[in-house]
């Protein structure tokens, strides 16, 4: 066993100690606040021969160490986010001692406020869109009579398809700004690698969008039927989440 | 004052969204395989270094015939 | 953390008795990901119009038989062409659409 470290799972504030006592986060540890400057940071102790940054280099090409450390952060993210305005922070953020983490309350004070004004009263909504697959080439296409018809074929398929790209890139981008009406803030993310989203289908959108709770409702129902007029994508909406991907500090 | 978890707390999300979301800059598997018998990692093969050979390969030559070698 | 793309190792693990199959679908995966770069370049070269005529009739040829023969031996191997959607990661794009 190792030394020990803190490992930082989000920033809060107003939020009661009391209400910490069920929390688990990392190996079912309990968590403990670091309070400064009117702000609490959440941390659990882990050990450093995992968290420390050699360790960790090696951990993070094991997905399924990733995948059980990850889902134990989110649970520990979202219990706190349930009762107190929450930053979540990334993945493994460690620092040395309790000492370090109010060090660092203290010197991001400002972009801390800032991240939490902003998320405050509202939660993280996904919104996915899937294209139908491409239709397969049909089995007994007949073969083409000479190179140049050959030639020809493969470029009707590759212009149809950008034709057919074009025409859902247009849709979606008016979906995208149709919620990012309704929303306080939006961010696009990267498309899915299909061998971690396990779809077959191929993505097109993926945004992120910050939602105040009384636009909740009004913002899941949008994102559910806009796309219905068009058989070819479909809507897929996620949520409400706690707001990781709105907590990006401002640092000036 | 007792922890509520409630159904929001709870909703569901998939483990690429989490990835996505924690790691920060998106999670993206490139390329890199290991191919392994009975257990045992034998060949590391990094497709993007191959595949980035074979497109230089590929790309016209702007300026004579595509593959002369000038010997 | 950086900007770098995190790396997540996959592994192929292959038993003896799938293991000719499974080095096959690597195989065949990358020759058909050079197949599509070799269409996608052929139809720049021949749109950039300094092919002639029979050039490009044998161009034409040459990929149609290369298409035919890629469908034989991913039959030969019981392998659809789903089977052979090994993402390549950023260079994968360059036979998938642009993301958004």
């Amino acid at each position: 066993m190792g030394a020990s470290g803190r490992y930082l799972v989000a920033v809060s504030r107003g939020l009661d100690a009391e209400a910490l006592s069920e929390v688990r986060a990392i190996h079912g540890s309990g968590v403990h606040m670091v309070e400064c400057e009117g702000l609490q940071a959440i941390v659990c102790d882990v050990d450093l021969d995992e968290f420390g940054e050699e360790p960790l280099r090696g951990n993070l090409e094991n997905l399924a160490w990733v995948e059980e450390m990850a889902r134990a952060h989110h649970a520990a993210v979202c219990a706190v986010d349930a009762v107190a305005t929450t930053v979540p922070m990334r993945f493994a953020t460690i620092y040395e001692s309790d000492d370090r983490v109010a060090e660092q309350l203290r010197v991001l004070r400002d972009p801390l406020t800032e991240a939490l004004d902003r998320v405050e009263g509202a939660s993280e909504w996904s919104v996915k869109a899937y294209a139908a697959p491409e239709p397969p080439e049909p089995a007994d296409r007949p073969r083409a009579e000479s190179g140049v018809a050959y030639l020809a074929q493969r470029r009707e398929a590759v212009e149809a398809r950008r034709r057919r790209e074009s025409d859902d890139e247009e849709a979606l981008s008016a979906f995208h700004h149709e919620l990012a009406r309704l929303a306080v803030a939006s961010r696009r993310l990267q498309l899915q690698d299909p061998r971690l989203s396990g779809r077959q289908e191929p993505m097109r959108m993926n945004a992120a969008y910050l939602v105040a709770h009384h636009a909740a409702e009004r913002f899941s129902d949008c994102a559910t039927t806009a796309l219905t007029g068009r058989p070819d994508l479909r809507a897929e909406v996620d949520g409400p989440w706690p707001p990781y991907s709105f907590a990006a500090l401002e640092l000036s | 004052m007792t922890l509520e978890t409630t159904a929001r707390a709870d909703a569901q999300i998939s483990l690429v969204d989490l990835l996505d979301r924690l790691l920060g800059t998106g999670v993206v598997l490139v390329g890199d395989v290991v191919i392994s018998l009975a257990g045992i990692d034998l060949v590391r093969v990094q497709l993007e270094a191959l595949i980035t050979s074979v497109r230089s390969e590929l790309a016209p030559d702007p300026h004579g015939e595509a593959g002369s070698d000038g010997t | 953390m950086g900007r770098e793309p995190s790396r997540l190792t996959q592994r192929l693990e292959s038993d003896p008795e799938s293991v000719q199959r499974d080095l096959m679908k690597l195989v065949l995966t990358l020759v058909e990901l050079i197949r599509q770069l070799m269409e996608a370049q052929a139809l720049r070269r021949v749109d950039e119009g300094d092919l002639s005529p029979g050039q490009v009739e044998d161009l034409g040829t040459a990929l149609m038989r290369l298409e035919e023969a890629m469908a034989d031996l991913r039959e030969r191997f019981d392998l659809s062409p789903e089977d052979l959607n090994l993402d390549l990661g950023p260079l994968g794009t360059l036979v998938r659409r642009e993301p958004w």
